[in-house]
């Protein structure tokens, strides 16, 4: 990755904030909050990759091939991906059901993508420092 | 090592990466979530929309939590223990316990598919339910099917790990 300075720091934030807007207005708009519940899921998402990462022991046993390990870290990436499809499934099952409609739909996924790639380029730019 | 192959083609270059691996893995969870919120859809849409009786009930469910235990042992087998026979390393006749588990799976996997399609002919075909209301029971075959496509994706994810660890390993 290059040096992430301070002007990436104040896009990612305004990515962030733009997005948090999506989503808030997907609820007020409409008076139905549920949207609410696609922030929460995609602030979740990296949870399980992150916590499998630290319970496995480190870096050095993805050399030993023992798919003892790994098979924590899968298991990590299974449910990350399970709530990264959560995330846009969601508004889809609400507003089949007409719960919220289609436009709190539109805007509370793209809200929750732009939360999401926030967050993912967050942790993307700024691995080096935590890692080493 | 290229003597052992039995097929003409090789397996493409990109398929032994890690990142083609944890890519693999990453698209099963969304399978299976996929998988998961279409039922669901189905369930909701029961709850609040539909206008008929044909409601989606604790049985329409059963397939999946039958496919979804499947999965689960499926993929819980180590899958270095098939091909080690009782009388190497692995002693007390371990390749033989994980070919009966991994029936079991199997047969679990096997079951909830079939179980989704039953539930599909028997409680919206047979009774002839109108086309709206047929959807419940054609996302519980989809769904069914989803899980079935991410135990595979994850199963030849998880074999592609293994190359990968004998490409480092030598």
């Amino acid at each position: 990755m290059p040096s992430a300075g301070l002007k990436t720091i104040i896009a990612l934030s305004f990515v962030l904030a733009v997005g948090f807007l999506l989503v808030i207005l997907s609820c007020a708009l409409w008076h139905s909050y549920f949207p609410l519940l696609v922030v929460a899921t995609y602030v979740l998402a990296p949870l399980p990759n992150w916590i499998c990462s630290h319970c496995s022991a480190g870096p050095d046993d993805f050399v030993e091939s023992g798919s003892g390990a790994s098979a924590v870290l899968d298991l990590g990436r299974f449910f990350t991906g399970f709530l990264v499809v959560m995330g846009i499934a969601l508004p889809v099952v609400l507003a089949h059901s007409r719960i919220i409609e289609i436009g709190a739909m539109v805007m509370s996924i793209a809200g929750g993508l732009l939360i999401y790639g926030t967050i993912i380029s967050f942790t993307m730019f700024f691995q080096e420092e935590q890692e080493f | 090592m290229s003597e052992d192959r039995l097929w003409k083609f090789r397996k493409p270059e990109w398929m032994h990466s890690a990142w083609a691996r944890n890519a693999g893995v990453y698209a099963s969870g969304g399978l299976f979530s996929l998988a998961f919120y279409i039922l669901l859809d189905a369930a909701v849409w029961s709850k609040r929309i539909n206008p008929t009786d044909t409601h989606v009930t604790f049985i329409d469910w059963l397939p999946l939590i039958f496919s979804s235990l499947g999965m689960l042992i499926i993929n819980s087998v180590e899958k270095q223990r098939l091909s080690a026979d009782s009388f190497s390393y692995s002693g007390s006749g371990v390749a033989w316990k994980a070919r009966v588990v991994l029936f079991l799976g199997f047969a679990s996997l096997a079951g909830g598919m079939a179980g989704g399609v039953t539930v599909f002919v028997m409680k919206y075909v047979v009774r002839d339910v109108e086309w709206p209301m047929m959807g419940m029971g054609v996302e519980n075959v989809v769904a069914n099917g989803l899980v079935g496509l991410s135990s595979v994706v994850l199963w030849i994810s998880q074999n592609m790990e293994d190359e990968y660890a004998y490409n480092l390993a030598l």
